[in-house]
């Protein structure tokens, strides 16, 4: 039940980015079980559909095909990176290019309005690549600067732009077709993407090597690695997106559903109560209705791209409100130090 | 340069509200009496401690050592039954009344397992208690934090329902993560795809792998 939690240590252990990196580089954990779900993929195609992933068929060979490529190139190299290479080096070498994403996240920040973050990143920035020594050292983060996720993708869903659906990029592993233009950007503001070949594959090897930890975990883990990493990868994007802040209630709705759904017919094994009260069957219904928006924005993205544009807007504005705020407290923190 | 430090020292200063909320994470302690029913938050707070406990003799326990601890705590907090029901959806109905016991078992093996299998070290982690929130249909979620040392804090949020009088955990959510929602989605695909044999027969080679590390 709780393999999330090591999940998430692991995680957090490999790199800050892990889980981005673990599902767009490489997105395969060397399974043996992966033939054997791929020989279902046809069967899969006939059946009932996730909504979210309509090519589940193509997704499955392209998964299949990263596996391989994973198990029988990127592991290997990388796992003799990880042998030759002493950890402060390796933390090194992440820190180095985690800097050189932060350029990418305080754009982010600034498109989606999120000013203080963007303040935030940017000292991190500077920091590390001054007293950090161009980002060898993660010096913000003992200051308490914590590194946040950003990328084009999640300022595209901050602007409205539905998800759309689920894919598995050849190489590049999980995505949705929000996210290939966000890749595209993501790339284009990496300043690694102008350096000369050597540093981007020593950016793919620490990339490779910091996803080491999740790969595993799911490769453990998973019955079915496939949809294992599409669940995973959808409900972490949905929550960078929301900085974390995802009400939980929120997705918990329809699994509260589940919940009383085999009661229906059973012998009550639990409170029965309020089970078909009108009052709490109508946020259930609200909750479901929530649970297909990505299916329905794909139909009327104009309505709800124009609300969660000025959504966005509103957050924008709020942040701003909290940016100036927070500058007022701080010059008052200054004037009390220099007394 | 006078100038530069005091800008410099006002970026920090004003950074670090940012991260202001951070500190008052501990401080609800909770008022509560204890009763005999326990809260929802004791069910969590007393299972966190024993795997605390697991890790912390992790290595002296050795796997199966940490399985015969965790199975008592597991199988008190979780509401395995209902999670394995959960996690097949619609397909439990279609299962005889043998397989479901087997499924149920089955689940509550591999869920042990897994947890004996993670939590073997253990390197300073703690969890801590932010907030506590009621759901729609009278659930509750307890929301914590894994701290974790020279790392990044993991949001931990467990889903609890009272079934016959007792509070237990049906979810946890790690870091926006629902480790209900994915299983379901698995088993749901599994069962329907490739049958039940096929399910459980991977089910036991989870628990095989996990036994042998």
């Amino acid at each position: 039940m709780m393999y999330y939690s090591n999940l998430h240590i692991q995680f957090k252990k490999g790199c800050v980015l892990t889980f981005l990196f673990s599902s767009i580089l490489l997105a395969g954990c060397a399974s043996t079980d992966v033939a054997k779900t791929e020989a279902s993929a046809a069967e899969v195609a006939a059946e009932q559909q996730n909504p979210a992933d309509p090519y589940e068929h193509i997704n499955r060979k392209i998964y299949g095909f990263n596996d391989k490529l994973d198990k029988y190139v990127a592991k290997p190299v990388s796992d003799a990176y990880l042998w030759v290479t002493p950890q402060f080096v390796q933390t090194g070498i992440a820190n180095f290019f985690n800097n050189l994403n932060d350029i990418s996240v305080i754009l982010n920040n600034t498109l989606q309005g999120k000013f203080e973050k963007g303040a935030e990143d940017t000292g991190r920035f500077l920091l590390n690549s001054t007293v950090g020594l161009a980002g060898l050292f993660d010096v913000a983060k003992e200051v308490g600067l914590e590194k946040h996720q950003e990328d084009f993708a999640q300022t595209l869903a901050v602007w409205g732009v539905p998800e759309g659906p689920y894919l598995v990029l050849p190489v590049l592993g999980p995505a949705t077709t929000r996210s290939v233009p966000g890749v595209v950007v993501d790339t284009a503001t990496n300043p690694v993407s102008y350096v000369g070949y050597p540093v981007q594959v020593l950016s793919l090897l620490n990339s490779r090597a910091n996803a080491e930890g999740s790969l595993k975990f799911i490769d453990e883990a998973a019955l079915d690695p496939y949809v294992f990493t599409r669940e995973a990868y959808l409900q972490h994007r949905k929550y960078l997106i929301k900085d974390g802040e995802i009400e939980v209630s929120h997705d918990v709705a329809d699994l509260e559903d589940a919940f009383y759904e085999d009661e229906e017919e059973s012998f009550g094994v639990v409170e029965t109560t309020d089970r078909m009260d009108a009052d709490n069957a109508k946020p259930a219904e609200q909750e479901n209705l929530a649970k297909t928006e990505g299916y329905t924005l794909k139909l009327s993205a104009d309505k709800n791209g124009f609300s969660q544009a000025s959504e966005s807007f509103e957050d924008a504005l709020k942040s701003f409100q909290e940016a100036s705020q927070s500058y007022q407290e701080a010059s008052k923190k200054l004037d009390q130090i220099k007394h | 340069m006078l100038n530069i430090q005091n800008s410099f020292r006002l970026f920090v200063v004003l950074l670090s509200f940012a991260f202001g909320y951070n500190v008052q994470a501990t401080e609800n302690i909770s008022t509560e009496t204890e009763t005999r029913p326990e809260s929802a938050r004791q069910v969590v707070e007393q299972f966190q401690k024993t795997l605390l406990d697991v890790m912390q003799h992790g290595s002296e326990l050795g796997f199966e050592g940490r399985y015969k601890k965790l199975a008592p705590a597991v199988k008190k907090s979780h509401a395995l039954t209902k999670i394995a029901r959960i996690v097949v959806g619609r397909e439990w109905k279609k299962l005889t009344e043998e397989q479901q016991k087997e499924l149920v078992d089955t689940f509550t093996r591999l869920s042990i397992s897994a947890y004996a299998y993670n939590f073997k070290e253990y390197s300073g982690e703690k969890f801590e208690f932010v907030s506590e929130e009621e759901t729609a249909r009278g659930g509750k979620i307890i929301h914590n934090l894994l701290v974790i040392p020279d790392d990044n804090d993991v949001k931990f949020d467990y889903m609890l329902k009272k079934i016959n009088g007792d509070w237990k955990i049906i979810n946890i959510i790690a870091d926006g993560v629902s480790d209900l929602a994915v299983r379901r989605s698995e088993y749901t695909s599994l069962l329907k795809n490739q049958g039940f044999d096929v399910l459980i027969a991977k089910m036991n080679e989870k628990i095989e792998n996990y036994a042998k590390q």
